[in-house]
């Protein structure tokens, strides 16, 4: 056991003050997660108040896919990218292989059902009373739609900060993507499994915990402004 | 505005909750729907606010097809008419920010004055700084109708409004709604209260399980229901159930012990009798006069209504309940065991077929 006290001591010590290798690490992590979970985002916000508010045919089967899609493991999402950006794929031309913007792309679609499918379960006691609200007054379509993200502002949230958790703490598909690349493609996962694996327990459990405060600051900071 | 519903469907899932609904609404008065839980009431309602859409029919808006309606048509149709929900919707905010929500998705500025003006008219005078959810449930319902108030609709669509209130916030908004139809608006009342329905209503629309079973003026639809529901929901005293045969050249509702004469041309089946408590005259003699039926029996029970008094007379094993006025009663010495005679015309009774 004492190996584990040594290890989260060293590790601490190692972040005071932490290395520009180590910033350099949370900056892409936080970058490459916050841009594929507004991504994500842009994308969910909007299905997921279209599933909400209309009624059609096949709506339940829609429904259906995207809470099977949230169970979708990480892993084939990787596979599925990297056949799309590797250099014999379709997007193969752009390079994008071992490249942040590849990591943004699969985190984005890891995150993307997660997101709708949590903002859909908690719009449905809010959509319709907030449509109703809105058309009875006399709003158009624009204006019923701000009303209802205005009423779901919570769930949207909530399922945001849930999306994004999944994707900061996502390892396998990103290092089949990204290649953990130092100074490229090195995010906090993809070193923390690196760094234990050569032995570095120490640096392993050092970036572990910047990957918990990491998570940590962006859930607080995220919850205060649903407090708002 | 003139509303015409022809054919008028709604189907949730494989469950028709409305079917083959005709309805002409009466414009400027209160149509009140009347009707049990779960008779497709609300449904009506959110169909005719435009919130939901019909699966079959069409409803007539001054003439204008709901069915040919463009988006922009919805919207405006919509601007006229008002939304009361049963269960209270508003805004997180306080009370005059929900107030001006409404005016400000149509782009307006209303003035402090209007805005007074409004909670006066509903009693919230004094609120405007309130949390509008913090409200009770009276006061909540009674913002909802300022809120609407305030856009002065043409039209007005109120869903149970007065649902689970304590009886002043029910008066208060029973004298809104009827100041509203004094106004020349339309207002469309949904409800299963049918004291309420007595006192507001011009017209009577009955549903039952999604079919309209009928409508018409409030008088003619409480006094000559078309149906033993109608006369069962709407609390008729008297039902009396029999045999309908002729004798000597009348038609009697054979009631075993009991023959009521009545006027119909049928003869022979089943019929229950209809007949309104102050249609029935009380003696405590027989009287002779043109009414053909008279039964004579003890007062089983006095109940006091406030100016009247309502009795209860077994006459041959039939419990007839008729009203007298306080004054009559006391005059009269009315009491349980006094027997007395009953006395009402054949033209009172109203016949429903049984099956």
């Amino acid at each position: 056991m004492s190996y584990i006290f040594e290890g989260l001591k060293q590790g601490a010590a190692l972040l005071l003050p932490p290395s520009s290798e180590i910033l350099q690490i949370v900056a892409l992590s936080l970058a490459v997660s916050g841009a594929a979970t507004l991504l994500a985002a842009l994308a969910a916000v909007p299905v997921s108040l279209f599933l909400a508010l209309k009624e059609f045919r096949g709506k339940r089967l829609l429904v259906g896919l995207v809470n099977t899609a949230m169970s979708v493991p990480a892993v084939l999402i990787g596979l599925l990218v990297y056949g799309l950006v590797s250099r014999r794929g379709p997007l193969g031309i752009l390079g994008l292989l071992f490249t942040p913007g590849a990591m943004v792309l699969a985190q984005a679609l890891l995150a993307f059902p997660l997101i709708t499918a949590l903002a859909l379960a908690a719009l449905k006691g809010i959509a319709r009373d907030a449509r109703d609200l809105a058309l009875s007054l006399g709003a158009n379509r624009r204006q019923l739609a701000a009303v209802v993200i205005r009423q779901g502002r919570f769930a949207f949230l909530t399922a945001i900060i849930a999306g994004f958790s999944r994707v900061i703490g996502e390892t396998g598909m990103t290092l089949m993507i990204g290649g953990n690349i130092k100074g490229q493609t090195r995010v906090l996962t993809t070193a923390i499994s690196l760094e234990t694996m050569k032995g570095n327990f120490e640096l392993g459990i050092a970036l572990g915990i910047v990957l918990l405060l990491t998570a940590l600051a962006v859930n607080v900071a995220m919850q205060g402004l649903q407090g708002k | 505005m003139q509303i015409c519903v022809e054919n008028l469907g709604y189907r949730a899932g494989k469950n028709m909750i409305l079917q083959g609904i005709n309805l002409e609404l009466a414009p400027g008065a209160v149509n009140v729907i009347l009707g049990p839980n779960g008779a497709g009431k609300s449904t009506l309602l959110r169909l005719l606010g435009l919130l939901d859409k019909p699966g079959l029919g069409e409803i007539y808006y001054d003439g204008q097809k709901r069915s040919t309606m463009s988006r922009c048509q919805c919207t405006a149709l919509r601007r006229r008419c008002g939304f009361v929900f049963q269960a209270p919707l508003l805004l997180a905010g306080s009370v005059e920010a929900n107030l001006r929500f409404g005016p400000r998705l149509r782009g307006l500025n209303v003035g402090d004055h209007k805005i007074r003006l409004v909670l006066e008219k509903t009693g919230l005078h004094g609120r405007e700084g309130q949390e509008a959810r913090l409200l009770s449930g009276g006061e909540k319902q009674r913002l909802q109708l300022a809120r609407v108030m305030l856009l002065d609709p043409d039209l007005y669509l109120l869903d149970e409004p007065t649902a689970n209130l304590d009886p002043l916030s029910v008066k208060n908004i029973e004298t809104a709604i009827a100041r509203l139809a004094g106004e020349g608006k339309t207002v469309i009342l949904a409800t299963h209260n049918l004291i309420q329905a007595r006192l507001l209503a011009a017209e009577i629309v009955f549903l039952k399980e999604g079919l309209l079973l009928q409508a018409g003026a409030a008088a003619e639809v409480l006094s000559r229901p078309l149906s033993l529901d109608i006369a069962e929901f709407s609390a008729a005293e008297n039902i009396i159930p029999g045999t309908l045969v002729r004798r000597e050249g009348r038609t009697v509702l054979d009631c075993g012990q009991l023959a009521i004469e009545v006027v119909s041309e049928r003869s022979g089946g089943r019929a229950a009798a209809v007949i309104r408590p102050e249609d029935i005259l009380v003696s405590e003699k027989p009287i002779s006069s043109s009414a053909r039926n008279s039964f004579r029996g003890p007062i089983m029970a006095v109940a006091d209504l406030g100016a009247i008094m309502a009795l209860s007379v077994d006459c041959g094993g039939v419990l007839f309940t008729v009203f007298v006025t306080r004054i009559s009663c006391a005059q009269m010495n009315l009491a349980p065991g006094i027997a007395v005679s009953l006395t009402f015309k054949a033209t009172s009774v109203h016949l429903l077929p049984l099956c």
